[in-house]
């Protein structure tokens, strides 16, 4: 990919599945990757994989607005600048779904924080430096389950909708500071989430996707590094399905 | 496994890309002979199509052909194809603009619209159906317009046979996913090309008429035909292997699709 190889990138929720694949893309176009996930081991794995330098590792709850912060004065630090900011982190809670009559406020807030809040206090921590520079590349995870309105996910495809919400109005606001905004909207990804389904449902989710299989993690990746690649500068608040075309309105 | 799961190998990319003698065509031929790629050039201004052969090299050859001459595009596209030896990626970024308040669209203009904007994708596709079935993780890129998505006041018959090319790209995906085909809608803004030249170079003001123009992207400047095919040469890439039936707008900030 053009012009990453230079770059200092900032991941959160890099120790597995798209994070991770990002992640490692990312270093190995030579980029500087700052690796924030809940899981110290997983990301410390990542960086000790690496040369010495090239990826910081932190282990924080990207929930907690003041891990937030330290990470990113950490990177600042030692690194003087983010240009690309993957709000990746983000979850459902499948495993609490059921009816949207029965669900609990506590659940709605974990999924909202997670996968929405995050994103918003990490971006505005990382936003002023690259306002100051005239330049940077924001990339959002949504879900396509929000452009689709999976049927037990309400709380997951509301958050995930509000990152689409963001993307959008961020990207016209930061337009004139050189800084793009966008969001990828993967479908099925082999991650660990996918691990607990049960076979009848991955072939039914295989049978919906036009595809016809289930996706790895690089395949998101490389949606990534294009929209933060130089090829990509004319794009700004797309939401860019990776779906193997199960959303196409 | 799936028809569209897996890669290509990194041999030569084989492409054929209709409209290719200027503007977003001739970015994509150049874009894909730098990666490597072998290119067939369609288009119907054989001066072009001499001066880009000559400058691509020896992996590029021409044909030229009217797209709103069914039969000579599907000629012309057997060859191409021959020449290859197979097809890879199709890419469709033959277009007219259609300038006309309602009361003033002739369905002269209205006819060759969309002989151009929408019939030729269509041909062009089913025309090259067998090869991009045999070659299999093959590629349709059809190059639509932002005004597909967003409509603009005194381009109707521009935008509905844009929008309609763009449902073209998704509607084929749904149909030729199971033969290994990804097609997508690349959807562009304001490209600095001959074509959009053609809209403000005649205004009385044209640098006015330029930057009314660039104001409307939130990027506040038009793109270049590089930035565009950047897209279109993502599209057409292993790197986008499971993205198929998008609209992806590249238009600094137009539409927030």
């Amino acid at each position: 990919m053009r012009g990453i190889a230079d770059k200092v990138v900032l991941i959160t929720g890099a120790g597995h599945g798209i994070g991770a694949a990002t992640a490692r893309r990312f270093l190995e176009e030579g980029a500087q990757v700052i690796a924030a996930d809940l899981d110290g081991d997983a990301v410390e794995a990542l960086a000790a994989s690496v040369p010495a330098g090239q990826c910081l590792p932190c282990a924080l709850d990207c929930t907690d607005a003041d891990a937030l912060q330290a990470m990113v004065e950490r990177a600042m630090a030692q690194f003087g600048r983010i240009d690309i900011l993957f709000n990746n982190v983000g979850q459902s809670a499948r495993e609490r779904g059921g009816p949207f009559h029965l669900s609990e406020e506590a659940t709605w807030r974990f999924v909202l924080e997670v996968s929405l809040m995050s994103a918003m206090r990490t971006t505005r921590l990382v936003v002023p430096q690259m306002r100051k520079r005239g330049a940077g590349r924001v990339i959002n995870m949504s879900s396509d389950a929000a452009l689709v309105g999976d049927a037990g996910l309400v709380d997951y495809a509301s958050a995930k909708m509000g990152v689409i919400g963001f993307t959008r109005s961020l990207a016209r606001e930061l337009a004139p500071h050189g800084i793009t905004v966008n969001a990828v909207a993967p479908g099925a990804i082999r991650t660990r989430a996918h691990d607990k389904l049960t076979p009848d449902v991955l072939k039914k989710i295989c049978e919906m996707t036009p595809a016809g299989y289930i996706a790895e993690p690089e395949d998101v990746a490389g949606a990534v590094a294009f929209l933060a690649s130089n090829d990509a500068r004319y794009i700004t608040g797309q939401t860019l399905p990776i779906d193997g075309g199960r959303w196409m309105v | 496994m799936s028809a569209l799961a897996g890669k290509k190998s990194t041999i030569a990319r084989r492409v054929v890309i209709v409209g290719a003698a200027s503007g977003i065509g001739l970015a994509c031929a150049r874009r894909a002979i730098a990666e490597g790629a072998h290119v067939a050039l369609l288009d119907r201004d054989a001066d072009g199509l001499a001066h880009a052969v000559a400058e691509l090299g020896k992996h590029a050859s021409a044909q030229t052909v009217d797209v709103v001459d069914g039969a000579a595009l599907r000629t012309a596209l057997t060859s191409a194809i021959e020449e290859l030896g197979g097809l890879d990626s199709l890419m469709y970024c033959a277009g007219i603009d259609l300038e006309a308040p309602l009361a003033a669209l002739d369905v002269a203009s209205w006819d060759r619209s969309l002989a151009v904007n929408l019939t030729g994708p269509m041909l062009a596709v089913q025309s090259t159906l067998p090869a991009l079935r045999d070659a299999g993780q093959s590629t349709v890129v059809i190059v639509t317009s932002a005004a597909a998505i967003l409509p603009v006041a005194g381009r109707s018959g521009y935008c509905a046979a844009k929008a309609g090319a763009t449902m073209l790209a998704k509607a084929l995906a749904m149909e030729l996913a199971q033969d290994g085909i990804r097609v997508n809608a690349i959807c562009p803004g304001a490209v600095d090309t001959p074509l959009l030249r053609l809209s403000w170079e005649t205004k009385p003001d044209p640098d006015a008429a330029l930057e009314a123009i660039a104001q409307r992207y939130a990027l506040k400047r038009i793109a270049s035909a590089d930035e565009i095919a950047a897209a279109v040469w993502w599209l057409s890439s292993d790197e986008s292997s499971y993205v198929t039936g998008v609209a992806l707008a590249v238009d600094g900030g137009r539409t927030f699709h």
